[in-house]
C-alpha cells in the first residue's frame, strides 16, 4: 500500500499517526481515502470548493504532482506521498500600514464645520466639496522636502485618508527645508514625526504609515487603494517607478521636483494627459544630474513646489478649476520667474502610448543604470575604505589624496592633506599628477570621485582608487569632528 | 508557546546575520511537549526567491520535504519556519501571511544593520487572513 506522511500539525486529526496507509489508483483517490478515514483533516488540505489549498503541494516520492498528472497521477501502491506546504514571505508588500488618526465618515461633525468654515464659504468647495475631501484617499511618496508642505496642507485641508511611504529617519540636514519635522524629531522615523505633526494640525484625518521604500515588488499593492498619488521622491528610479505604477493603475500622479533654485510641477497620467515618460522617455545617465544631497537646494523651494502639488491634489479631488495636466510648470526662485511648457501624451510612449511595451513594473535601478548594492561587503575593485586611507596617512605612506569637490564644499569640511582639484578642473590638471603614483580620490559621498577615478584611469594612471563613502564616511568612521553637510 | 534552545537559536541568528542584507529562511525541528514546542535543531535553507531577496524569501518545497525527512529520521518533528526581516521590525507582513501555512510556527527575526534585534513568532490561520502572536522564548545570552 502507498502511504501518506502526515505533517506534525495534522496528526491531531489522524490519531497521532505520522503516516497513514492508503489505497487508490491515483493520488486523488489516495487523498480521498485519507479524508474519508479522517474527515477532520479535510479542511486543512482542501478549501470550501474542494480544491487543494493554495499552500499545499503533494509529492509522490520526490516528484511534485503538479509536474506529473496532478490528481490523476497513477500509483503502483508502494509510493510515499508527502504533503509539503509552499511557504514564502517578505517585508515588502507590507501593504498593511500602521494606521493612526480618525478616519473617514459620511458627514461632518460640528467641530469639523467650524474647522473647515473658510472652505465651506467657498462655493467651489462648500459642504459637498469638503465631504469629497474627507472621503478622499491620497498617498504621498516620501515625507521629505516636498512631502513636508504636502502633508501639512493635505491634513489641514481635511483629506480624510493620507498614506505616506517613507523609510528614512530625520537627519539634521533635513531641517533646513523639511518643515514637517522639528529639531526634537532628530533620529525619529520621518513617518512618525510627520504623522504626529499632521494629526496635531487635524486629528480628523487618518494616516496610513508605510515604513518601506517603494519598490517594483510593493508599489502596485501599496498604491492600489488610493485615488491620487503625489510624488515627492528625490531620485530617478523611484520617479519612473511611481510613474509606471500610476499609469498601470490609472491613477493621477501629482508630480513635483526640485533642484538648487529651480522646481517643476505638473499632473501626469491624469485623464488623457501625458505621463512622465512622455516628457522624459529615458533617464539621464547616472550621476549626470546631481541629487539635492550633492548639488544643494534652496530650503524654501520645496515649500513652494510641494504647496503647488497640494493645490493640484485638492483640485483633482474637488473636480474644480483647471489642473496642470498637459502643462509643465517651471519655477526659477533665483530670478523669481514662472514659465510653462505645453505637454502632450506621446502616442508612442512605452507606458501610456497606444501600443505600450511596458505592461508591468520593471527593475528601475537597472533602467536608470544604477548598479544594485548587492556586494556591499566586498569593496569594488579600485575602492578603498576610509579607515585604510586614515592608516595610510598615519603611516606617512607616499600617496596623493585628491579632493574632487567644489571650493565652497572644501570650506565646509576637509580632510587634512587632501589636494583640492574640483572634478570639472581635473582634465586641466592631469599633468601635475604622476601617472605611476598611488592616488586616492574622494568627494562628498563617493559619486564624483568615482568619475574622477574613471577619468584618471582613461588617461593612463595606474594606481587610482576611490575612497568609499567620501568625506561623509570619513566623518562617520574616522573623525566626527569633520562636519557632515 | 515555542521555546528555542541555545544551539538552534545561535544557528538561526548567525544565519540571519550572515545572509543580511538579504532575507534568510530555514526550518526548525523539535518536539511538542504538552502543547509547548521545543526547538532543538535549526536547519538554514536557501532563499529560493527569484528576484530581490532583500525584501522577499521563498522556501523550495523540496528543501522543506528534505527537512521534514531529516526530522523524522531523528525522531523529531518539523515544528516551525524562520525567516528574517532585514532593517525592519519582526512582524508578520501581508506577504508573509499570504504565503503562509497554518501547520507551523513562523518565527521572524528583525536584523538591523546586520545585527539581531528582536524576534516574534506567529501562528497563521488556514485562510491566510490572520496570524496570532505566539509566545516565543529564546536564550537571552
Amino acid at each position: 500500500m502507498a502511504k501518506i506522511l502526515i505533517p506534525t500539525a495534522l496528526r491531531q486529526f489522524t490519531e497521532q499517526k505520522d503516516a497513514v496507509e492508503v489505497t487508490g489508483a491515483t493520488v486523488g483517490e489516495a487523498l480521498n481515502y485519507l479524508t474519508a478515514q479522517y474527515p477532520n483533516i479535510k479542511k486543512n488540505l482542501f478549501n470550501d470548493q474542494g480544491r487543494l489549498r493554495s499552500f499545499v503541494n503533494v509529492y509522490v516520492n520526490d516528484e511534485d504532482i503538479r509536474y506529473l498528472d496532478k490528481d490523476e497521477t497513477k500509483l503502483q501502491g508502494d509510493e510515499t506521498i508527502s504533503i509539503v506546504p509552499s511557504i514564502a514571505g517578505g517585508t515588502v508588500g507590507l501593504a498593511e500600514p500602521e494606521t493612526v488618526g480618525a478616519g473617514q465618515a459620511e458627514s461632518l461633525t460640528n467641530e469639523e464645520v467650524a474647522r473647515y468654515s473658510r472652505h465651506l464659504l467657498l462655493p467651489e468647495v462648500g459642504m459637498e466639496g469638503q465631504l469629497k475631501l474627507k472621503q478622499a484617499n491620497v498617498i504621498m511618496i516620501g515625507a521629505g522636502g516636498l512631502g513636508a508642505p504636502l502633508g501639512l496642507y493635505l491634513a489641514a485641508a481635511g483629506v480624510g485618508r493620507i498614506g505616506i511611504v517613507d523609510f528614512d529617519v530625520v537627519d539634521a540636514s533635513n531641517l533646513q527645508r523639511q518643515v514637517i519635522h522639528g529639531t526634537s524629531d532628530l533620529g525619529r522615523k520621518k513617518l512618525d514625526s510627520a504623522a504626529d505633526r499632521m494629526l496635531d494640525i487635524n486629528p480628523n484625518v487618518q494616516i496610513d504609515k508605510f515604513d518601506t521604500g517603494l519598490s517594483s515588488e510593493n508599489a502596485l499593492e501599496i498604491l492600489k487603494d488610493y485615488d491620487i498619488v503625489v510624488d515627492g521622491t528625490d531620485n530617478f528610479p523611484t520617479r519612473y517607478l511611481v510613474n509606471d505604477a500610476c499609469v498601470l493603475l490609472k491613477k493621477p500622479n501629482v508630480y513635483g521636483s526640485i533642484f538648487r533654485f529651480e522646481g517643476q510641477a505638473t499632473v501626469f497620467a491624469y485623464e488623457d494627459g501625458p505621463c512622465y515618460r512622455c516628457l522624459y522617455p529615458e533617464p539621464p545617465p547616472p550621476g549626470l544630474v546631481p541629487s539635492c544631497a550633492e548639488g544643494g537646494v534652496l530650503g524654501i523651494l520645496p515649500g513652494l513646489i510641494g504647496v503647488i502639488q497640494a493645490t493640484e491634489t485638492v483640485k483633482i479631488i474637488l473636480g474644480k478649476g483647471e489642473t496642470l495636466k498637459n502643462r509643465l510648470l517651471l519655477y526659477d526662485a533665483l530670478n523669481m520667474r514662472f514659465r510653462e511648457l505645453r505637454l502632450q501624451r506621446d502616442r508612442n510612449c512605452p507606458v501610456c502610448g497606444d501600443h505600450p511595451t511596458v505592461t508591468k513594473l520593471i527593475d528601475y535601478q537597472e533602467f536608470c543604470g544604477i548598479r544594485p548594492m548587492a556586494s556591499q561587503a566586498a569593496p569594488a575593485e579600485g575602492a578603498i575604505d576610509v579607515i585604510e586611507v586614515k592608516q595610510k596617512l598615519d603611516r606617512g605612506d607616499n600617496f596623493t589624496l585628491i579632493d574632487v569637490r567644489e571650493p565652497h564644499e572644501y570650506q565646509i569640511a576637509r580632510i587634512p592633506g587632501a589636494k583640492l582639484i574640483p572634478l570639472g578642473e581635473l582634465p586641466k590638471h592631469l599633468d601635475e599628477l604622476d601617472r605611476d603614483a598611488d592616488i586616492v580620490a574622494h568627494c562628498k559621498t563617493g559619486g564624483r570621485s568615482q568619475k574622477a577615478v574613471d577619468l584618471l584611469k582613461q588617461n593612463g594612471f595606474t594606481h587610482v582608487r576611490n575612497m568609499t563613502g567620501g568625506i561623509t564616511a570619513w566623518s562617520d568612521k574616522v573623525d566626527p569632528a569633520v562636519p557632515k553637510y | 508557546m515555542i521555546e528555542i534552545q541555545t544551539k538552534p537559536w545561535h544557528a538561526m541568528v548567525l544565519h540571519a546575520e550572515r545572509i543580511y542584507p538579504n532575507e534568510c529562511c530555514g526550518a526548525m525541528l523539535g518536539r511538542i511537549q504538552s502543547g509547548k514546542k521545543v526547538v532543538t535543531e535549526a536547519i538554514p535553507l536557501e532563499n529560493a526567491f527569484a528576484g530581490g531577496q532583500q525584501e522577499r524569501y521563498e522556501l523550495r518545497p523540496e528543501d522543506l520535504l528534505a527537512a521534514d525527512r531529516a526530522a523524522r529520521e531523528r525522531g523529531l518533528d518539523l515544528v516551525g519556519i524562520f525567516h528574517s526581516h532585514p532593517d525592519c521590525d519582526a512582524y508578520f507582513s501581508k506577504t508573509d501571511l499570504q504565503n503562509s501555512c497554518p501547520w507551523y510556527s513562523f518565527v521572524v527575526l528583525s536584523i538591523t544593520n546586520g545585527k539581531f534585534v528582536h524576534a516574534n513568532s506567529f501562528l497563521p490561520d488556514a485562510d491566510q487572513t490572520k496570524a496570532d502572536a505566539e509566545e516565543l522564548i529564546w536564550p537571552k545570552s
